[in-house]
């Protein structure tokens, strides 16, 4: 273990060691996805309006975060904002194939 | 001079336009006396409220429930308490409604008919969905980013060279602060969601090539 240096320069003290913990930090920050649900559903009417119409997609994720515990987590999206979220995906996809 | 004679479409316009910010847009605050000092100061405030009342009535509705508006019946648009945004009627039937309404006995001028139908043409998709917004209980989403990292190294596996895709998502409820969830995946994972993604495109194709 090496002694701690009395306030040496910012660019000494970023030793390696301190860049991996820094990034092994950012890393176990996120998520990873568990689990994927959706379904399709029809907003027929509402109090605030009878006559919605509009079809959309909610999805539920499970997530488990660094430490294995598990969260829900769960959103909906219009048909536009879907297409735009699987056309994402399929960006996504194509970029990491070719890192 | 009677607010119902004075027609030049600013004044009418304008009062749509604000009604439908307090109530579509989830802007309120907007006062029947600033309305009228703004957009009709000729108008003396207790004509003013009943044809404020009736421009509301005709735009938004906000009669109770009657028989004819239970869902997934086509609501009959002579019914008192119809209005144009909550049945999100199509041009016919706002054209039909509006006709109806100059015939009523204290309905509309044909000028002020003419301000709402045009008024409703460029604003409806526009409130459809703030309407459907503010009917979504869940989370929307609200934005999506992402990056695509090589990683190199790891202390929790054997792997070398893995690319790691992080996506950021941006949650949020109606009149809410943005939640944020990262994610990451690897290419396996991605693929994954790709196949799941594109049934649920295969679902959204045969929902809509269903006749209604």
């Amino acid at each position: 273990m090496k002694a701690p240096l009395p306030h040496p320069p910012l660019a000494q003290r970023m030793q390696i060691r301190d860049c991996w913990a820094l990034i092994r930090h950012l890393f176990e920050a996120r998520n990873t996805l568990v689990d994927f649900q959706w379904k399709l559903g029809m907003a027929v009417s509402s109090d605030t309006c009878r006559s919605l119409k509009y079809p959309y997609v909610a999805v539920m994720l499970k997530v488990a975060d660094h430490s294995g515990q598990v969260k829900t987590k769960c959103f909906e999206m219009t048909i536009p904002q879907f297409q735009n979220f699987y056309r994402q995906f399929k960006e996504i996809a194509a970029v990491i194939e070719t890192v | 001079m009677a607010a119902g004679e004075l027609e030049g479409s600013k004044p009418l316009n304008g009062l749509l336009n604000a009604l439908a910010q307090d109530t579509f847009h989830g802007h309120p605050g907007i006062t029947e006396e600033l309305l009228r000092s703004q957009l009709y100061p000729e108008v003396p405030p207790e004509e003013f409220r009943p044809f404020l009342a009736k421009m509301r009535g005709i735009l938004k509705g906000g009669g109770g429930v009657g028989a004819k508006d239970v869902a997934g019946q086509k609501v009959n648009i002579w019914a008192e308490n119809q209005s144009i945004a909550s049945a999100d009627m199509d041009f016919n039937q706002l054209e039909a409604f509006l006709t109806a309404q100059t015939k009523k006995q204290g309905g509309i001028t044909s000028d002020q008919a003419a301000v709402i139908s045009k008024f409703w043409k460029s604003h409806k998709t526009k409130i459809r969905e703030s309407l459907m917004n503010q009917s979504r209980w869940n989370s929307g989403l609200r934005g999506l980013s992402w990056r695509v990292d090589g990683k190199s190294q790891s202390r929790h596996s054997a792997q070398i060279h893995t690319p790691v895709a992080i996506i950021e998502l941006e949650l949020g409820k109606y009149g809410q602060k943005s939640e944020f969830l990262c994610l990451e995946f690897d290419e396996v994972k991605v693929n994954q969601i790709l196949k799941t993604l594109s049934e649920v495109e295969e679902s959204i194709s045969t929902l809509i090539s269903q006749p209604n």
